[in-house]
């Protein structure tokens, strides 16, 4: 009986720290931030500032041109990126796991840019992107292109390059994750399609796919959250040429909160944000149950 | 005697796979390039892969420079990441032990707590952070940047799988040798979880020494910066230094791919760890 109470004293010394900081630097500031969304409040203006405005920044949020295109030019960035990152990631793993040289150095090249500081990719790419960059220069001199792109402030295309690098950075990741899901397929289950006279492309929609959907839901549901949050790689690019056209959710919150110390209006668009990343974990979770195989 | 095939399929593959690898690392090979270059000829066409007088002061000034040499931004980003990833690392594995290999009252409703938390965005609890941190006497602090680290729910649920591999019997035997549970944990089993240390240890280093928005909003002091705003600092910079520019991105890179290549068994399964979830 005393070892059972020593053990329930333990085990909670162990969390302790953990809690303490899950309390102080999560918990009480998500519920802080849901109680300051309904205020008004200019953190210049001290504590006094602080006024109780109910919906009133919901209401505003709702009609705000800037939030709206915010929250469709993110939703535009995930949907455009996350398949394409986890369709390429999953043709690279299948490949680099077959009879392949070099293995190893070309899952380093693919897995490079997904450790590279994303503040010094943004850099380059935005040099890359710019309309006297290599880019256009390449367009230019090789294709004949004679109306070039304005990469970053024609609103039709300035979603591309910072795609092009979510992209980018995000691949090698993937790939790393399929391969080792990859190696945990049984080669008796490839051998016995193989007496069934499949095909290498078969093999691969019929077997591979539904055996690997675990690990997809995985890259799924962290790309998704992940993309969601996009911010360093616009605030970089697009340094002084935000519009409306490429601006993200959290850009928002960033620029409404520590720019202007809207912190009330801000904390109702970050709210936000904690709602639609909540309704796409659940959602997951749900939908998972449909076509994950496990 | 029988020739061997040669095996025409797979050096195609190989071929093919590696002009693409060699595309997607071209716009590195571009930055390292321009980083070497004057400031006139950065955007010169055709592009000089290889400058014809290479300029390697422009690193010397990035080092060196008087307002942000990249020295003291580099030590900066090292501290955060050290005490970071030593606070993250033993509080998750305390958090980890217990949970897999103590029994107590409310463990279940404990972690669910903690794992929903998953869904809790960082940028949403931000401006009470910044709040908190502001009223501390944290603000232009590099604390501010390294306590949010020490809780990851991740890392404690990756070091939970291991602790659950790892033989109850050890408990017993040190219980009837009359240790106590912290030496249990410190000197049975915190030595036998060393790969998931590792392999969480990495990505933590990943982010920490990535991470841009908190600097961005807590640093003020120049001295303070970490390595993203020392990169940012010559975006800033009006002077069409692109050449400078490259230079500071490639400080940031270079040592980290060099790292990545002699570590690369450790960095792919510490991301092939934390992706075996089920």
């Amino acid at each position: 009986m005393k070892s059972r109470i020593k053990e329930n004293i333990a085990a909670y010394c162990f969390l302790l720290p953990t809690i303490i900081i899950f309390l102080s630097l999560v918990l009480i500031p998500l519920l802080s931030s849901f109680v300051l969304s309904f205020t008004k409040w200019n953190f210049i203006s001290g504590l006094k500032g602080i006024k109780f405005v109910g919906f009133d920044n919901f209401v505003k949020l709702s009609k705000d041109a800037y939030f709206i295109s915010a929250i469709k030019n993110t939703l535009i960035y995930t949907i455009t990126t996350v398949p394409i990152i986890i369709a390429v990631a999953l043709g690279l793993a299948y490949i680099l796991n077959g009879k392949i040289y070099f293995k190893k150095t070309m899952r380093l090249a693919f897995f490079i840019p997904y450790v590279c500081s994303a503040v010094a990719v943004s850099v380059v790419f935005k040099m890359l992107f710019r309309e006297d960059g290599p880019i256009n220069m390449v367009l230019q001199n090789v294709f004949q292109v004679e109306n070039l792109p304005r990469w970053f402030s024609d609103g039709s295309i300035n979603k591309i390059p910072i795609i092009l690098f979510v992209i980018w950075t995000s691949i090698g990741y993937g790939l790393i994750i399929y391969m080792a899901a990859l190696q945990n397929i049984s080669s008796s289950i490839y051998e016995a399609a193989d007496i069934d006279g499949a095909t290498g492309w078969k093999k691969f929609i019929k077997i591979t796919v539904p055996l690997i959907s675990p690990t997809t839901f995985y890259l799924l549901v962290v790309r998704l959250i992940a993309v969601f949050k996009i911010f360093t790689s616009i605030n970089v690019m697009t340094y002084s040429q935000i519009t409306k056209y490429n601006t993200s959710v959290v850009s928002r919150i960033v620029e409404e909160a520590f720019t202007h110390y809207n912190f009330g209006y801000a904390s109702a668009e970050s709210f936000i944000l904690f709602i639609i990343i909540m309704i796409i974990t659940i959602f997951n979770f749900i939908g998972q149950k449909k076509w994950v195989h496990y | 005697m029988k020739l061997k095939k040669i095996p025409y399929k797979t050096i195609i593959k190989t071929v093919i796979l590696g002009i693409f690898a060699f595309l997607f690392l071209l716009p590195l090979f571009w930055m390292l390039s321009a980083s070497l270059k004057t400031p006139v000829n950065v955007l010169d066409y055709p592009i000089e892969w290889i400058p014809k007088d290479i300029q390697w002061k422009n690193y010397a000034r990035i080092w060196t420079n008087e307002q942000m040499p990249f020295t003291r931004v580099y030590m900066n980003s090292l501290f955060v990441a050290f005490f970071s990833l030593l606070g993250q690392l033993a509080f998750a594995s305390m958090a980890a032990f217990a949970f897999a290999k103590l029994d107590f009252k409310g463990k279940n409703i404990v972690f669910m707590a903690l794992l929903a938390s998953m869904m809790i965005p960082t940028e949403s609890t931000i401006i009470p952070c910044f709040m908190l941190f502001k009223t501390l006497g944290l603000y232009n602090h590099l604390s501010a940047i390294i306590l949010p680290t020490w809780f990851n729910v991740s890392t404690i649920f990756m070091l939970r799988q291991f602790y659950y591999g790892l033989p109850n019997d050890l408990m017993e035997a040190a219980k009837i040798d009359g240790a106590g549970f912290f030496r249990i944990w410190g000197q049975v089993y915190l030595p036998l979880t060393k790969p998931a240390l590792v392999s969480a240890g990495i990505l933590g280093f990943i982010s920490t020494w990535n991470a841009y928005l908190p600097p961005l909003i807590y640093l003020v002091d120049k001295k303070k910066y970490t390595i993203s705003l020392g990169i940012r600092f010559w975006l800033v910079d009006d002077a069409r230094e692109y050449n400078m520019m490259m230079a500071a991105a490639a400080s940031a890179i270079v040592p980290m791919i060099i790292l990545v290549i002699a570590c690369q068994k450790y960095f792919v399964e510490g991301i092939a760890m934390a992706g075996m979830k089920e």
